[in-house]
Order: C-alpha cells, then sequence, then structure tokens
C-alpha cells in the first residue's frame, strides 16, 4: 500500500514539477484536494457573497448607463462564482458533496469569505472604491494563480480576468466622474477611500505564519496553486494604484504610507490582525445581514428546488 | 435537505460554435435539474458578450471520458510513419536528384505554381 | 411628425412602453443575488438588463420627440407622470431587496411569462403599422424578448407540472397576476385616440391573441381585471413612488452633478 502511494505522489509531483496540469478525475494527494477545495470554494463564495454589497448599488446607480453597467458587472460576479463553485463541486463530488453543501458551510461558518465583503457599503462612492480598488486587488491576486497546476481552476480563471479588465474600467469610469465632480461627490470617494483602504490592505492576508499562527500559503505555492506571497501581492496593489489615487488628489488615510527607495518596497502601517480574524469568522460589521440574505434566498426558494428535483430527468 | 432537493443539482456541460462553420467548442459546465433548464441556463452563463451561433448541452453522466491511464498511454504514442515529420528525409533525397520536394501546399491545391 | 394629435399620443404610447419595461427591470434587479440558484441568478440578470436597456432605447425616442433627457426621465419624473401598468410595480413579496427579502417566484415567474407574452403581442402590432422609428426600436427589442419568452415558459411549464405544492403555488400567482393583467392591455385615457391614429391595434385585439397563445398552456379561467389603478392615467400604488425613490436616490442627492 505505502509504496503504491510514493509511486503515486512520485508521479503527481513529477507532473506538477513538468508543468502539467492536473484534472478532476486525476489522482492526487488528500491534502492537494483539500486545499483547492479551501481555495476555491473560498474565492467562489467570495465572488458569490460579494455581489451582495455592490446589488445594494444596482438600482440606485445615478443614470441609465450606470445603472446597465454595474448590473451586469455583479452579474458577471455571480458568473464567477458559479464557474469557482463548479471547479469546486467536482472536487468534492468523491466525498459525496456537492453544492447545497457549500452553501449549508458557508450557513454554519465553516466556509469563509473575503473580509472585503464584511464590509458596509454606504454610499455610491463605495460602489465606486469596490469596482475600482477591491476589483484592482483582486485581478492582481487572480492572475497570480492562471498558472496554476490544477487544470479547471485555471480554466476558469482565464474567463475571469478576461472580464475583470471591464471591470477595473467600470470602476474607473465611476470613481473618475466622482473625482471630476461636484465638491459633494469628491467628499463622497474621500470618505469611501477612508472606509476601505484598511481592508484592501488585509484583502491580500497576513504576511507570514507569525501573524496568524497558521498559514496555508507554503504548501499552496509547493503544489504550485500560487506563485506569490501575500505580501508580494500587497506591494504590487501598492505600485498599481497609490500613485493613481494620489494623481487624483486623494488622500490615503495612512501618514506612515512611503515607497522605500533603499529596500525598493512600500512601507505602510500594518493593520490589525486580530481585527481582520474576527471579521472574517461571521463579525465583521455586514457579515451577520449578508450572511441572513443568502440564508433566505436559500430558504425561500427550497420549494423550487425541491419542486424540480422531483420531476422525471429526461423530458 | 431532501433527496428530491438534492436532485435539482445535475452537471450539464456546454458546448458551441462561434460561427456557423466553427468547430464545436468545450465551454464550460452547469448545475441545472433537466436539459430544458440547463440550455436556458447556458447562454447567459456562459455567452454574456458574444453570440454564439450554437449551442449544445449534455448531460455529464452520459458522456464517456478518459481516465488518468488512458489519457498519459496515449500521449506516448509514437505515430512517425503516419505524420509527415517522419518524411523529412526525402527532401534531402529530392535535391540530390536536382528536385524540390512538394509541399503541403503542392499536394492539397491551390498554389499553381 | 403629423397633427400635434399624433404626436402627443405617439408620446403617451411610447411612456406606456418604456415604463412598463424599465419598472419591471427594477423589480428584477431586486431579485440579485436571491434567485433560486447561481444559474438563475445570472441568466434573470440578463433579462433585467435587457428589459432596462429596451426601455433605454424608448426614452432616447422621447428624447428626440423633445421630452427631455432620458436620465432625467428616469430619475426625476414624479409617480404620476409614470405610465406602466400597476402590475410591474407590484413587490417581488414581502421585505427589501436589502432586508428580510421574502420574494415568491412563482409569482415573478408568472408575472414576468405573462408580462413576456403580452409584450410580445404588443410589439408585433407595433411592427405592423405604426410610427416608423419606434417600429426600427420594436424589430431590435424583439430578439432579445423571444429569448426572455423561452426563459419564462420554460419556468412556468416546470413548475405549473411538477409537485402538488408548486402548481398551488403558481396557481395562486396566476390568481394575482390575473388581476391586474387588464392594466397592462389598457392604454388609459387616450386609449382610442393611439389606436384610431393607428399607432397599435386596440386593447381586445390584443387581449384575444393573448388570451389564444395562453389558454394552449393554461388549464385555468383567463378572465382578466384591473382591481386596483389605471397605472396608464398615471394612477398608481405607495409601491412605485418607493422605488422611484431608491431609483433615484443618488441622481437626487447631488442635483445637477455629473455622474
Amino acid at each position: 500500500m505505502e509504496a503504491v502511494y510514493q509511486q503515486n505522489i512520485d508521479h503527481f509531483m513529477d507532473r506538477i514539477n513538468n508543468g502539467e496540469k492536473i484534472e478532476a478525475d486525476d489522482w492526487m494527494p488528500d491534502d492537494y484536494r483539500e486545499a483547492l477545495i479551501r481555495l476555491i470554494s473560498m474565492h467562489g463564495i467570495s465572488e458569490i457573497m460579494g455581489a451582495l454589497p455592490e446589488k445594494e448599488w444596482v438600482p440606485k446607480a445615478p443614470t441609465l448607463h450606470r445603472k446597465l453597467a454595474i448590473m451586469a458587472k455583479v452579474q458577471d460576479e455571480m458568473g464567477h462564482g458559479q464557474l469557482l463553485l463548479r471547479v469546486a463541486e467536482d472536487l468534492m463530488a468523491p466525498l459525496g458533496k456537492n453544492r447545497d453543501d457549500i452553501m449549508k458551510d458557508l450557513f454554519s461558518g465553516r466556509l469563509k469569505f473575503h473580509n472585503v465583503f464584511h464590509m458596509e457599503a454606504p454610499t455610491w462612492g463605495d460602489a465606486g472604491i469596490i469596482a475600482w480598488l477591491v476589483d484592482g486587488a483582486a485581478i492582481i491576486s487572480q492572475t497570480m494563480m492562471l498558472g496554476t497546476s490544477y487544470g479547471p481552476y485555471g480554466r476558469a480563471l482565464k474567463r475571469i480576468c478576461a472580464e475583470e479588465v471591464f471591470h477595473a474600467q467600470h470602476g474607473e469610469s465611476i470613481i473618475m466622474a466622482l473625482a471630476e465632480g461636484t465638491e459633494e461627490q469628491r467628499e463622497l470617494l474621500q470618505d469611501a477611500l477612508n472606509r476601505w483602504w484598511t481592508s484592501l490592505l488585509m484583502f491580500f492576508g497576513p504576511k507570514s505564519k507569525n501573524e496568524t499562527g497558521h498559514s496555508n500559503q507554503d504548501k499552496n505555492m509547493q503544489y504550485k496553486l500560487r506563485t506569490k506571497t501575500n505580501e508580494q501581492l500587497r506591494q504590487e496593489f501598492l505600485t498599481k494604484y497609490v500613485p493613481r489615487i494620489w494623481s487624483l488628489g486623494l488622500t490615503i488615510p495612512d501618514p506612515t504610507l512611503r515607497f522605500d527607495e533603499e529596500k525598493s518596497e512600500w512601507e505602510y502601517a500594518d493593520p490589525d490582525w486580530s481585527e481582520f480574524k474576527k471579521i472574517v469568522t461571521g463579525n465583521g460589521p455586514k457579515s451577520k445581514e449578508r450572511l441572513a440574505l443568502r440564508v433566505r434566498s436559500y430558504e425561500m426558494n427550497s420549494w423550487v428546488r425541491e419542486a424540480l428535483g422531483k420531476r422525471p430527468q429526461h423530458i | 435537505m431532501s433527496d428530491a432537493e438534492k436532485d435539482f443539482y445535475q452537471v450539464y456541460e456546454v458546448f458551441s460554435k462561434k460561427t456557423d462553420t466553427a468547430p464545436l467548442q468545450y465551454q464550460f459546465s452547469l448545475l441545472a435539474p433537466n436539459r430544458e433548464l440547463a440550455f436556458i441556463m447556458a447562454k447567459e452563463n456562459f455567452f454574456r458578450r458574444e453570440q454564439p451561433a450554437d449551442i449544445w448541452v449534455v448531460k455529464r453522466d452520459d458522456i464517456r471520458t478518459m481516465t488518468q491511464e488512458e489519457r498519459e498511454g496515449i500521449k506516448n504514442l509514437d505515430k512517425a510513419y503516419r505524420e509527415t515529420k517522419g518524411y523529412g528525409y526525402l527532401k534531402k533525397k529530392w535535391r540530390k536528384y536536382e528536385q524540390e520536394q512538394l509541399t503541403e501546399k503542392d499536394i492539397m491545391g491551390g498554389g499553381n505554381s | 411628425m403629423e397633427s400635434a394629435e399624433y404626436r402627443s399620443s405617439l408620446i403617451e404610447l411610447v411612456y406606456q412602453l418604456a415604463d412598463d419595461d424599465f419598472i419591471l427591470s427594477y423589480r428584477g434587479s431586486e431579485w440579485l443575488g436571491l434567485a433560486p440558484h447561481i444559474e438563475e441568478d445570472v441568466a434573470f440578470s440578463s433579462i433585467s438588463q435587457d428589459l432596462m436597456g429596451h426601455a433605454a432605447l424608448y426614452y432616447s425616442l422621447l428624447e428626440e420627440l423633445g421630452e427631455g433627457d432620458a436620465d432625467e426621465l428616469t430619475h426625476a419624473r414624479s409617480p404620476e407622470k409614470f405610465r406602466n401598468a400597476v402590475l410591474m410595480e407590484l413587490p417581488n413579496g414581502p421585505g427589501s431587496y436589502l432586508e428580510e427579502p421574502n420574494y415568491d417566484w412563482a409569482f415573478t415567474v408568472v408575472r414576468n411569462y405573462f408580462y413576456t407574452l403580452a409584450k410580445k403581442v404588443r410589439l408585433h402590432s407595433i411592427k405592423e403599422h405604426s410610427y416608423e422609428t419606434l417600429q426600427q426600436i420594436v424589430q431590435k427589442i424583439s430578439i432579445e424578448m423571444s429569448y426572455h419568452l423561452m426563459h419564462w415558459e420554460t419556468w412556468f411549464d416546470q413548475l405549473m407540472n411538477s409537485t402538488p405544492e408548486a402548481r398551488r403555488r403558481m396557481t395562486e400567482a396566476i390568481d394575482v397576476v390575473l388581476k391586474e393583467m387588464k392594466g397592462v392591455f389598457s392604454y388609459g385615457d387616450d386609449g382610442e385616440k393611439i389606436v384610431h391614429l393607428s399607432l397599435i391595434e386596440s386593447e381586445e385585439i390584443l387581449t384575444r391573441r393573448w388570451k389564444a397563445i395562453l389558454s394552449e398552456k393554461v388549464d385555468h379561467p383567463l378572465e382578466i381585471e384591473m382591481s386596483s389603478l389605471n397605472g396608464r392615467n398615471g394612477k398608481h400604488t405607495d409601491h412605485l413612488e418607493r422605488a422611484l425613490s431608491t431609483l433615484s436616490e443618488v441622481y437626487q442627492s447631488v442635483p445637477s452633478a455629473e455622474w
């Protein structure tokens, strides 16, 4: 038994190191499957939960064009959730689990979603900042995983990243109009930035093991699920966006933020990681409400799934 | 959750053609309780920005796919005898007779020279 | 453009077409993130976007006809100026889209299916004979509309032919929708002129066509009523006012701003 396992794992690691892609029905070590399920179901459910804060602004968007654009954008997020959940579900199938179990795990708090989607989005400025910077952060971490060793995840990400270009421009267009608008509009934008800055830094996760006590970064790199560390991604984000934020005359609410030429990296005030932990474990300002919406959607439509689940399959 | 609710989630694979003459291409999978709903979901889930010429949905259970073993086995097949790359040496041979080897274009037509 | 009477009747009809799609699109957008499953959420959202797009086409025609800016028409018009049928403004169910929604999928399927079928009949009549620019718009809209019809028809057929509970919910929903369905076919107080000027055929003809198609499918008496108010005359329930204040919240927050 052990010899066979060793042979399997050697072959598997050879494939990974040769840059081959692993497919859903291929042999894979349990911890690879577990890491994938954890990573992809969290990514997928975050897209679904991420639709909720932006959805608040869909009917309220200020023009017909903005209404159409944000509706299309939130729809894309749901669509990304669909792709990712499909990938996760195929990995879970051998364990006898399906989408219903993913939802149950979400409701019970076992399955977590991104810190940013636990936060409030009280104004149209927030809709702009979410589309510009939260999506900007998401693009950085998603493109990093395009080369993932797991084939289906890579294919889903490829579809997702292609659409993110539209999202980025949708966000830029909203904030540009606000930045070039009236005094009130600029204030709306600045307030939203102040609200979101810490969450944006948190988005990439803590630096290393020391800060939260556990980290899946190392294993994920060994399995070629990811190629960069949290901190590398955060630095990329800062390099990409800080100059742009400043160029619009906005203030970033961190007086210590500066680029250290010598070390060639950004210095910033480290967010409170115990707060991060509190948020992602379901104690953020909007965690309960958003989860309640999801539960509501599940329960109020349960009769529909029951009705059609019972119909003969081939009609 | 009842069994019926679980049966709601059937896996369907979605294929499409970009144009009438294009070959069928795999897109992605989706969950739906039956073929009709799978079909109406397919368009909006995978073709929000482009208009496909045709869409097919197939229940995954009805597809026979290769196992990992089969896929890896097939990779190692050497069929040089039925591919042009197995006949590269002919180019030199023809040169010896002061002739050019016929190219694919010459053989398949389309070239008048 | 012909007489002033023709012009004002045309404008009246276009408002009715525009506002129906606009308000129903709003109701659809409230479902975002709450549909029976994720795939449907994505598909339904396309329909809501299309409806908003159709409304935008009509509003741009109203712009051309001198009614003012499309964004103003949608974000700064008072409820009594809206011409949508009351059926569109009815909420999806108790609660709001932000808090405690208890939405009814059966009602949504029936409302959308019955409305889309009526829209098909309506657009078909306009295509046959009406104002030319309106005909061109309707031509464009028809293609997407037929997808919507297929979507709602599939849901309708399947839920009607599944469990007793689903059938009960659907039947209840049909009764609710039929009670306001007459308002969809109404052209309001100006109806006679609209029909007389050949902008569209009469309410009776369209209703008959609609019933003929539906009676093949539904084993249920199709008596339509207009039990509350006639939205075509600008009479609405409070639901519309609430919807419009949500729709215009940001637009109104900084008057005269560019967004």
